[in-house]
């Protein structure tokens, strides 16, 4: 299949990791004419999926009330889907994606409610400090006529590492016809990723259109249910931002205190059993009792013949649930289960944000002392389809306590804590070790669902 | 049980459901907590329509339940601890005499009660009571387990012996230590005679079928190319109002309805498939399993307003998106088979394929035919099927059966 890579904003198929700076710029959209005018101004700068990444890169993404604010018609918003429209923090979506407690919408700084809501988000990325402050200054990012900015949501470079100190990243799915290399159970369609291409079920699910009367200069090409209207949607993508603050210390700590009583010996191997996989990135599938930094990238890998029971890699552990590869029904260690899977991949493009607790170059271990600094990842990922992909990893396999036969094990690693889904079971011979009442070590701080348009796409917004 | 609302008492009606779908287990009508052997159960208000030829047909008041003993013991029981409440709900409905007595509140529920088409039970014969303790022990072998850390030097046989011990000398758990009582060999039998005598009758039938197969093949795919499909999305007031009712906990309540496609080809296509069905459910897909979905803890399928409308009703584990993926994923032959003759329904190619393939089309269809809950009541709302599953094969296997090795690992 081919691509328009030309039309597609490079975000999409890289994270820039050669890149290390980077900012995110959220606005809120204070006049119309004069944010489309700069809209049209920037659509030319974006980066694409066809430039190779140089010293910088620059990609937007909007929200519905961002596209509404731009002036664009009922219509046309009303052909986005439902999810987008209404975004990521109404009550029924909370209750879904788990995001209650601390996690819950009300205690947001950003995107919980109508005053923080947000209408842009500006990514801009960089070789480095030095570079990204030009690329801001040649933005003037501070004094965008039309634009108000809410906040700045900064990042930090920790190498392949993230806060807690583990590899981060390294299985990520591939969309066919960016051409890289993967293990075939990694190897998506395009449209699970990029509208306007076939889907994992061979279908070119709708997109946002505009009715061929809103688009009388054509700037969009149509859409191709043969309705002549403009296909909105099409080389773009939906975009979730959830900033979402680690309590590092408390993590360890936590690792530390209960490492004995829970039958692991020692605070990385309890920490390894939460995550799933070591500090180095190595699988616990692959090397169940310790750390073996050879295997640190090693994603080709699947559960069901070797660890049906989690005795290597619990079944509640973190990665296993945000990609249960080959583990689920209805027939678990077979094709079927792969494809299942297939429709609920996720493109991750997030970075960390805040210092590392620690200077330690093997990471951070306990006992840590709380710094009282803020850290997090600003979790990004990618999809067409927000309800089948994000909010159904997020939902079924993360937060609830329920998954693949689980009694009250939410994710231990990131969930927020309600009451339910707080204990978190060790398969082990000759029975399970079991903690009970895990804090929560990650709390969601802000967060929004965007759309993240083609070039083609931003330059109708910006004649609007 | 189907009974037609009075027109002029709606609203009264819907605060009342309202009211009671707040806190179903307690609330002061008809509180279900305090009904033994209910299972799950449901109100359902359907609101006035037209059929697919424009005659009118009424709300209706929808009541369902899922119980273990027969239907005039239960409803007993319900007009025992909610007999005014009920009354009070049903006396909202057509023909439903004044100042009604419990007596002819039964009689006028009887009159009104409606058999299902197909009902699937996730796994026969297991019941309110059976469900809870077994969960409970689960429970209490964890906490057990817990607090005695020198059963880890144990081999795997040693440390079951120890717990089937344990089990024995507590004081409210011995009971798990017998197997749970079997259904009677008299409705054994006849489940077996059910279950050999319809494929021999379809044996016997053969030769026809064989001559009439053709046939209904070719009206089939007629039909299939020519019906009008759906392109309707939910309309955003209606999919709130289901959204409200959703992921409250892990088990979820579905319940849809629409009209059989005109004429009596798809009339008896319907039939004949949803008799295979309850054949199938009743007597292949009734381990905890429904051909590859073990989420789903009831469902049945019950014809309304005279055989115009089917309803679909079912309690789940999981989000709504969860759950129509896996009947996408997992059972679209099934589902197509059966929706398919509803009016609207995406496009199928045989009968069993292409229809709910058509992701968006066929979620689409779902949302614009479900129907609020408005009041929804789980006996064991915690708990998932495969929850109830691992614990039954817990106390199963308590003593003696099957390997100590697997055994633990479902602790």
């Amino acid at each position: 299949m081919n691509l328009e890579v030309a039309d597609i904003q490079g975000l999409v198929a890289a994270g820039y990791r050669r890149l290390r700076s980077a900012d995110y710029l959220l606005f809120k959209i204070r006049g119309q004419g004069e944010a489309r005018r700069w809209l049209g101004e920037l659509a030319g700068r974006l980066t694409t999926a066809q430039a190779p990444v140089a010293t910088t890169g620059l990609n937007l993404a909007l929200t519905s009330s961002g596209l509404q604010h731009l002036g664009l018609d009922d219509d046309t918003l009303g052909s986005f889907p439902s999810e987008f429209i209404e975004g990521m923090a109404t009550p029924h979506r909370s209750r879904m994606l788990g995001d209650e407690a601390a996690s819950a919408p009300g205690n947001w700084r950003w995107g919980g409610n109508e005053s923080t809501a947000v209408d842009i988000v500006l990514m801009l990325f960089a070789l480095d400090a030095v570079t990204l402050d030009h690329l801001r200054h040649d933005l003037a990012v501070d004094t965008i006529a039309g634009l108000e900015k809410v906040t700045e949501l900064h990042t930090a470079d920790l190498g392949d590492h993230e806060h807690f100190g583990f590899a981060d990243g390294i299985s990520q799915p591939t969309i066919l016809g960016f051409g890289r290399p993967a293990p075939s159970r990694d190897l998506i369609q395009p449209g699970e990723f990029i509208l306007g291409y076939a889907n994992e079920y061979g279908l070119i699910p709708p997109g946002p259109v505009v009715s061929s009367k809103a688009d009388p200069r054509r700037i969009l090409t149509q859409a191709s249910d043969g309705s002549g209207a403009g296909d909105l949607g099409r080389n773009g993508t939906y975009m979730v931002f959830r900033q979402m603050r680690q309590d590092v210390a408390g993590f360890w700590n936590f690792a530390g205190q209960r490492a004995a009583t829970s039958g692991q010996g020692s605070p990385e191997k309890l920490a390894a059993k939460i995550v799933g996989r070591w500090p180095s990135g190595a699988p616990l599938l692959i090397a169940p009792d310790s750390d073996q930094p050879n295997f640190a990238s090693s994603n080709d890998f699947a559960y069901q013949a070797d660890d049906a029971d989690g005795l290597r890699c619990p079944v509640g552990a973190h990665v296993r649930r945000a990609n249960p590869r080959d583990s689920l029904d209805p027939a678990p260690g077979t094709d079927r289960s792969v494809a299942l899977v297939k429709r609920h991949r996720i493109l991750r493009r997030g970075r960390e944000y805040g210092p590392p607790i620690s200077s330690d170059p093997s990471g951070p271990r306990p006992p840590l002392t709380d710094d009282g600094q803020e850290r997090g990842l600003q979790f990004i990922c990618l999809c067409s389809n927000l309800v089948r992909q994000f909010e159904f990893v997020q939902g079924t396999w993360i937060a609830s306590p329920k998954f693949a036969g689980l009694y009250d094990d939410a994710d231990p690693l990131v969930a927020a804590r309600s009451p339910a889904g707080s204990s978190f079971n060790i398969p082990a011979r000759p029975f399970r070790h079991r903690l009970m009442a895990l804090p929560p070590f990650v709390t969601v701080v802000g967060g929004a669902y965007f759309f993240l348009p083609s070039i083609r796409a931003v330059r109708y917004l910006a004649s609007k | 049980m189907v009974a037609p609302a009075q027109p002029s008492r709606l609203d009264d009606l819907r605060s009342l459901l309202d009211e009671i779908g707040k806190d179903p287990a307690g609330n002061a009508h008809v509180p279900f907590g305090h009904v033994h052997s209910i299972h799950y159960a449901r109100f359902i208000l359907l609101e006035p329509t037209a059929d697919l030829s424009g005659r009118p047909i009424p709300a209706e008041l929808i009541f369902m339940a899922d119980f273990d003993s027969p239907l005039e013991d239960r409803l007993d029981d319900l007009l025992t601890v909610a007999g005014q409440g009920l009354i009070r709900l049903l006396s909202h409905c057509e023909g439903f005499p004044p100042a009604a007595s419990r007596a002819a509140c039964k009689s006028y529920f009887l009159d009104h009660v409606t058999r299902d088409a197909a009902y699937y039970v996730n796994t026969i014969g297991v019941g309110v009571d059976q469900v809870l303790g077994e969960s409970r022990l689960h429970e209490a072998l964890g906490e057990y387990l817990d607090a005695t850390p020198e059963l880890r030097s144990g081999d795997p046989a040693a440390v079951r012996r120890r717990v089937a011990e344990w089990v024995a000398t507590s004081s409210n758990l011995p009971w798990a230590l017998k197997q749970p009582s079997r259904p009677d060999l008299a409705w054994r039998i006849g489940e077996l005679l059910h279950m050999v005598l319809i494929p021999l009758v379809g044996l016997v039938l053969l030769p026809l079928i064989i001559v009439a197969l053709p046939f209904w093949l070719i009206a089939l795919r007629l039909h299939e190319r020519s019906e009008p499909v759906s392109i309707a999305k939910p309309d955003p007031a209606h999919r709130h109002a289901l959204e409200r009712l959703e992921d409250h906990g892990p088990v979820n309540q579905f319940t849809a309805v629409g009209f059989v496609k005109g004429g009596w080809f798809r009339a008896l296509t319907a039939r004949l498939v949803l008799f295979l069905i309850a054949y199938g459910v009743r007597h292949i897909f009734n381990r905890a399993n429904l051909a590859g979905v073990k989420t789903i803890h009831f469902a049945r399928w019950t014809y309304i307003d005279g055989g115009r409308r089917v309803i679909f009703a079912s309690n789940y584990d999981g989000s709504v998106e969860s759950y129509n993926d896996d009947f996408i994923d997992k059972i679209a032959w099934g589902l197509n088979a059966v929706f398919s003759n509803g009016a609207g329904y995406p496009s199928t190619r045989w009968l069993l394929w292409g229809g709910a393939k058509n992701e968006n089309a066929f979620k689409n269809y779902l949302r614009v035919h479900q129907a609020p809950t408005q009041v929804w009541y789980a006996a064991y709302s915690s708990l998932t099927a495969l929850n109830i599953a691992n614990s039954g094969a817990i106390r199963r296997d308590l003593i003696g059966g099957g390997d100590e090795t697997a055994w633990l690992l479902r602790l």
